[in-house]
């Protein structure tokens, strides 16, 4: 049984990460109807900016995160304002691409440095025995970022409900021209949405970065792996990407815990999101919690 | 309509069969007969090493794949990010008749031709399950299930044996009807093989889309709410689009493993996905000979930046490995400026190059 509870945790811990790496995408699309195809490569990038920060320039890896954090904030805010206000109103298909065009140029950045073919691992700072609660450990790092990323979850949730910039911004995602007609700024606030979807991207690259060594491939696979998660969701809601972050997680380990090994499957924890998607998106295609759009001629 | 055609200003068609000729003038036809016996001309008057031979080869399998790209994202307007895995259904038909009935058996030798048109409808079969979503889902949702086909191929080919698990898998030599293709002439029949069926499918979508089965793709696009009125079906249009992408893929991909004499996993990963997407932007959505431009143009840069890399990298220290991060950064490079400053290709050029020449020296 205790098996069964330690895949629990290990669902619940990836499952917040991806929650976490979800919802800069939920922001973006919420707010501009973009879906970011570069968002592994600002995780990536965020990981490696503490990694940068930390090991070489000495930084004590609370500030170097949150500095992190911040320099995320005003590159993706700078790559909404440079290249993607120009395509405000052109076809999905350009905005797309537009992204896979800006995701391929920071892998490309990113292979000029070092970062791009060899492995880190951040330092240790934390206890390195794992916490053991009635037969199930959890190490500290995984305990410290469930906590960092409900802290930023919350935060986040408290923003859009509460602070007059948060409120504006649901206002966008509702009705763009409802809002710019009471004096709501809508590229603003567009920039500000990708500005905090780099935000907690580098969050989430920095946690996972701690929890499993920072390697590019790994990093910037969570660009992709997140697609399942906002689908199941329903593309603009947060409280379906934290839900359906825990529930691609939780399902990731429980298959490759319980289907690896039998029948002679291998692997399977990579592709049963994405068996899930199909799932989804033949019998629920919105989501849990998304919302049915309708069309007029 | 004047009585020269050399002279006309303007169209004066009076007939819809006269506006629906492939060519429209009697030099149209001449340039173009004149351009495809060029095509089929040079390499014997030319001696092109083995090693760019296969790139050509690779230009033109690429170009079959993107045609079908374009006749789903460009005229259905249906975004799809799993091209590269219709290509490997494609492959992999090949593929698995080899590892039935042996690499060199009669019917992969001998009855290539139908075993290639068996990958396209294979892949068609494909195209249309992956399309089935689009009864219910439009845009992003749609994007996102190819992306989802393409993980899911990637996975099976790794995962079961009978695919090797994404090692190559050969395939045997061809026979033609003077015996079997050697070394030497091995990439030159090919391209003489994959030009033809290019000319053939070019041809083939230029008459599709004057056909109810073409338009209708186009009006989907524009409109399906309105498609539908119009009584079209839209979800079945889709579906069709999906089953035609796949069968041009599925007859890239049996190309691909012919010409390559082995299917292996990494030449239809996301990332090739990705690559045929861009050819078919930077080449222009939604025109035909946007198909052509496209592959040329990515593939002749990815030359110059491999040779590039190779020049660079012997003045700068290795750690710096240019060669891997240059060509990811010039391809995404090429692909967001092409966006935002000629979202129609390199079509558009040949547009305005035509028109410009035709006129002058007028201006209008």
């Amino acid at each position: 049984m205790s098996y069964f509870f330690q895949i629990v945790i290990s669902g619940i811990v990836v499952g917040s990460i991806y929650a976490l790496a979800a919802l800069g995408l939920v922001l973006v699309y919420k707010s501009s109807r973009v879906a970011n195809f570069a968002h592994g490569q600002i995780i990536a990038a965020g990981a490696f900016i503490t990694y940068y920060l930390t090991v070489s320039l000495g930084v004590p890896i609370f500030f170097s995160f949150i500095a992190s954090m911040i320099i995320t904030f005003f590159l993706a805010m700078s790559v909404e304002r440079i290249f993607l206000r120009r395509l405000i109103g052109e076809p999905i298909i350009s905005v797309i691409m537009v992204t896979i065009g800006l995701g391929s140029i920071l892998d490309g950045l990113i292979y000029l440095t070092p970062f791009g073919s060899e492995n880190f691992s951040f330092p240790n700072f934390l206890p390195q025995a794992p916490l053991a609660l009635g037969g199930v450990s959890i190490s500290w790092t995984q305990l410290v970022g469930i906590i960092i990323t409900f802290i930023l979850i919350g935060g986040l949730s408290w923003f859009f409900k509460k602070s007059t910039i948060g409120i504006s911004m649901r206002a966008v995602s509702d009705d763009q021209f409802g809002s710019m007609s009471v004096g709501i700024s809508v590229p603003k606030v567009f920039g500000l949405a990708w500005a905090l979807a780099g935000l907690t991207a580098a969050a989430a690259g920095c946690i996972i970065g701690n929890i499993t060594g920072l390697n590019f491939d790994t990093l910037h696979a969570f660009g992709i792996i997140v697609f399942p998660v906002i689908i199941l969701g329903g593309l603009d809601s947060i409280l379906g990407a934290v839900v359906a972050g825990i529930i691609i997680g939780l399902i990731q380990q429980f298959s490759s815990g319980y289907l690896d090994g039998n029948w002679g499957l291998s692997g399977t924890g990579e592709v049963m999101p994405y068996i899930i998607l199909v799932v989804v998106l033949f019998f629920k295609p919105h989501g849990l919690f998304g919302i049915h759009e309708i069309e007029r001629v | 309509m004047s009585a020269n055609s050399w002279l006309a200003t303007g169209n004066f068609f009076t007939t819809y069969k006269q506006e629906q000729r492939t060519f429209l003038t009697s030099l149209d036809r001449t340039f173009f007969t004149f351009f495809l016996v060029l095509l089929f001309g040079w390499p014997l008057v030319f001696e092109l090493s083995n090693k760019y031979m296969l790139v050509v080869d690779n230009v033109l399998i690429a170009i079959v794949a993107v045609m079908g790209l374009n006749l789903v994202t460009g005229f259905a307007g249906l975004i799809s990010i799993g091209h590269a895995a219709f290509v490997g259904i494609g492959a992999y038909t090949i593929a698995s008749f080899c590892r039935t009935i042996g690499e060199s058996h009669m019917i992969i030798t001998h009855f290539w031709p139908v075993l290639i048109v068996v990958s396209g409808l294979v892949g068609a079969a494909f195209g249309a399950i992956v399309g089935l979503p689009a009864l219910r889902l439009k845009h992003l949702y749609l994007a996102i299930a190819t992306l989802s086909f393409q993980m899911i191929f990637e996975w099976t080919i790794q995962f079961m044996t009978f695919f090797n698990q994404g090692q190559t898998i050969y395939v045997g030599r061809v026979f033609w009807l003077t015996g079997k293709v050697g070394r030497k002439d091995h990439y030159l029949f090919w391209y003489f093989i994959i030009l033809t069926i290019v000319i053939l499918l070019g041809f083939g979508i230029r008459n599709l889309l004057k056909t109810r089965y073409g338009r209708s793709l186009m009006a989907v696009r524009d409109n399906d709410r309105a498609a539908d009125a119009m009584g079209m079906n839209p979800g079945l249009t889709k579906v069709y689009a999906f089953a035609l992408a796949g069968f041009f893929a599925g007859v890239a991909g049996a190309l691909h493993a012919y010409v390559y004499r082995g299917v292996g996993f990494e030449s239809f990963t996301l990332h090739e996905s990705v690559g045929y997407l861009a050819m078919a932007i930077v080449g222009g959505l939604g025109t035909l000979n946007g198909s052509f431009w496209g592959p040329v143009a990515i593939k002749f840069l990815d030359l110059q930046v491999e040779t590039l890399a190779e020049t660079a990298g012997q003045y700068l220290p290795s750690s710096m490995n240019l060669a891997t991060a240059l060509k990811p950064f010039t391809f995404g490079l090429v692909i967001v400026l092409f966006l935002m400053f000629e979202p129609r290709g390199i079509a558009n050029w040949w547009r305005i190059i035509k028109s410009y020449t035709k006129l002058w020296p007028f201006r209008y």
